[in-house]
């Protein structure tokens, strides 16, 4: 007997960083086929970067996503002075923590706001949500603007800073200018605690329940934040940063630009804001901690959905981490910028932790040039699982209405917050 | 009576996203609202359509795949004005840096044997498929970048290009000179201003992000004495330039003409 497929595609997921699309086959008994495809064009960054300068190297990571090119700047370079055996000083540790800190404030109340909220609210584009949803736009373009503003003044600007550089800063703003951040950020927290607020009382569909292996970077002095040397799983293993090619194992598939990672080789895992909170919310402080405990049961690692929610619980937290981050470097004020670096030959492997998830930039460096580069991004990590609850999703929804199940399925990958243009250009060693 | 909104599409090709972020991080958007109707614009509209008529098309990206090279075509056909934004659509990205190695040698380096379904093809600027009206420059273009041409366009003029080079905007801010003080590679003198010396303000050499400028307004024979005096060699220069010009046929003889005379 003839079997007839109806496939209901996603040609483009709109509301997401790159462009992807969702593939459902439906035959007569169910569910045949989900494919995530991937069709943004390859950019190959580690292959045009291999043998050229280091710091011009350097400038070109962060391209590789704008949603996160702080994050790309800051692990790239963390990654290079590994490289060359140089450890920046405390102070200008936390500042970096700080420019990361706005890229996390900036692009999470971005993904929260214009990206997610509209699905729930009923439109097709925040655009529309002006009229009847002036406050919470408001909120959206205070909170982006902030973090925005932070990477100004620490990075240059909000997307593609130049001035995160081996060894420190090219130049670090005034005095004046950090307790003003400070003060502006101490404004911004009830408006990051009303995001929270708001995003509790949203569905976490149930479709897509199951268990999920979370990873996420063990963080620095054991506080919830964004730099870390080693992987921690949610079974409890952990690994230390250098061996993630062992634990973290790529594969090419056929319909996608982008490869899937796989835990050991064998499993799918989600890394992101829920996967930080399920390994490390013992690491919160503050506010955030509060608002943790008195909202425990929603915080349900099975569903990816609750990463929206956590991401909310963070910006609250980072806003508030951000003014302690200053206050320590205010506290060893004046502070030198930058430190010379000596460009010797060696290997570093840097992992932090970028708004969507894990990060990671392995380096080599030979005679001042780059010999080995290989990158990975969250969402090159995230694409296996993502993959795995939109087929959910689709066994539960396959015989609604076309367009319901479209938009569930995007709502799926929306709530993953994926970058997809930087999925795609994953190295080969 | 009501005037008739200006139908206004944003496309993406291959790229990090950046200019469109930072076209819908402008709050003046806003304001544009009332006067335009977004037809196409993915990253914040579902109900985008790519295929229809538009009066202004920013494409975003470099045509790095088959499906682009098509979509860049039907771009031109349904817009009445096609504006390239940023370096990936005007000059080719940073992923065009490399220009001695083939698709294949790169596909192989980062793919290995592994087939995918779509076609890549080598990056470049969208006016190796089309033709392009006007261009935004910059990795990403700044803000201010963007209102003059919207403004322009949505009075009925025409945006003018810039013809001087950043080291003017960096003179007149008053930073001192990277070059000349700190002998680093700065590429203010040979890339096209309108960032406000953005990096060296910084106190970081410039990377040459909006690209070559266009004109022979460098001030090539104090500059060549410079670069030399600094110790640094026309190819050296070049390898720089190349990051955001890979594909500028007039970028060899612009560096050449800098050295002219020079002996190294």
């Amino acid at each position: 007997m003839k079997e007839i497929y109806l496939p209901i595609t996603v040609d483009h997921i709109a509301r997401v960083e790159g462009k992807g699309g969702v593939e459902i086959v439906v035959g007569d008994d169910g569910v045949k086929e989900v494919r995530l495809n991937i069709i943004e064009g390859p950019r190959f960054f580690e292959a045009i970067t291999v043998g050229k300068k280091l710091e011009e190297a350097l400038a070109v990571y962060p391209r590789i996503c704008s949603f996160c090119s702080a994050a790309h700047k800051l692990t790239a370079v963390e990654a290079a002075e590994k490289a060359v055996g140089f450890e920046p000083r405390e102070e200008i540790q936390a500042l970096r923590e700080v420019l990361y800190i706005g890229d996390m404030i900036e692009s999470h109340a971005l993904h929260l706001y214009l990206l997610v909220l509209p699905d729930y609210l009923g439109y097709s584009s925040p655009l529309k949500m002006v009229e009847e949803y002036r406050k919470e736009i408001n909120i959206a373009l205070e909170l982006k603007n902030l973090g925005g503003w932070m990477m100004d003044e620490l990075g240059s600007r909000a997307i593609h800073q130049e001035n995160a550089v081996l060894g420190g800063f090219g130049k670090l703003p005034g005095k004046g200018t950090l307790e003003l951040m400070k003060k502006r950020l101490a404004e911004a927290l009830p408006k990051a605690e009303y995001t929270f607020e708001l995003f509790t009382k949203l569905e976490q569909y149930a479709e897509v329940e199951g268990p999920i292996i979370h990873m996420a970077v063990r963080p620095r002095n054991d506080v919830y934040g964004i730099y870390g040397d080693a992987i921690s799983v949610s079974d409890g293993f952990e690994f230390p940063s250098e061996d993630y090619k062992k634990h973290m194992v790529e594969r090419v598939v056929e319909h996608s630009f982008a490869k899937h990672s796989f835990y050991n080789g064998e499993k799918p895992f989600m890394t992101g804001a829920i996967s930080r909170l399920t390994n490390h919310a013992d690491k919160l402080y503050g506010r955030a901690k509060e608002l943790y405990e008195s909202h425990r049961e929603l915080f349900r690692p099975t569903n990816p959905f609750t990463n929206n929610l956590a991401q909310a619980l963070e910006l609250v937290y980072f806003t508030e981490r951000a003014m302690d981050l200053i206050d320590e470097a205010l506290a060893r004020w004046p502070v030198r910028p930058r430190d010379e670096v000596e460009v010797r030959d060696g290997f570093g492997v840097a992992t932090t932790e970028a708004p969507r998830g894990i990060l990671v930039y392995a380096l080599g460096v030979k005679d001042g040039r780059v010999s080995h580069a290989d990158i990975i991004t969250p969402t090159a990590f995230n694409l296996a699982m993502m993959e795995e609850h939109v087929r959910m999703m689709a066994e539960k929804h396959y015989n609604d209405e076309p367009e319901r199940l479209k938009l569930l399925a995007e709502m799926v990958v929306r709530a993953y917050d994926p970058c997809i243009s930087c999925s795609v250009h994953v190295a080969r060693l | 009576m009501e005037k008739e909104k200006v139908r206004i599409g944003f496309y993406a090709l291959t790229s990090c996203y950046g200019c469109q972020l930072q076209f819908a991080m402008m709050d003046e958007i806003l304001q544009l609202i009332p006067r335009a109707e977004i037809v196409c614009w993915y990253m914040i509209e579902r109900d985008s359509y790519e295929d229809e008529p538009v009066d202004i098309a920013f494409i975003e990206g470099s045509v790095s795949t088959e499906e682009e090279a098509e979509l860049v075509k039907r771009i031109r056909e349904n817009a009445k004005v096609v504006v390239a934004v940023g370096a990936c659509a005007t000059q080719g990205g940073v992923q065009s840096w490399e220009q001695e190695k083939s698709l294949e040698e790169l596909w192989k380096a980062v793919y290995g044997d592994a087939k995918v379904k779509f076609q890549p093809k080598l990056a470049k600027p969208v006016d190796e498929y089309i033709k392009v009206d006007y261009r935004i420059y910059g990795c990403p273009p700044e803000k201010r970048d963007f209102l003059y041409a919207l403004g322009t366009f949505l009075v009925g003029s025409w945006p003018e290009d810039i013809d001087y080079p950043v080291c003017v905007e960096c003179r007149l801010k008053g930073n001192s000179c990277i070059l000349i003080e700190k002998g680093e590679p700065c590429l203010g003198p040979l890339t096209r201003a309108g960032c406000d010396a953005r990096c060296p303000g910084f106190g970081v050499a410039c990377i040459g992000c909006r690209g070559a400028i266009d004109y022979d307004v460098a001030w090539f024979d104090s500059l060549a004495r410079t670069f030399r005096e600094k110790g640094l060699t026309k190819e050296e220069i070049l390898q720089r330039m190349k990051i955001f010009n890979g594909h500028n046929p007039r970028l060899e003889e612009m560096v050449e003409k800098v050295f002219q005379g020079v002996e190294e």
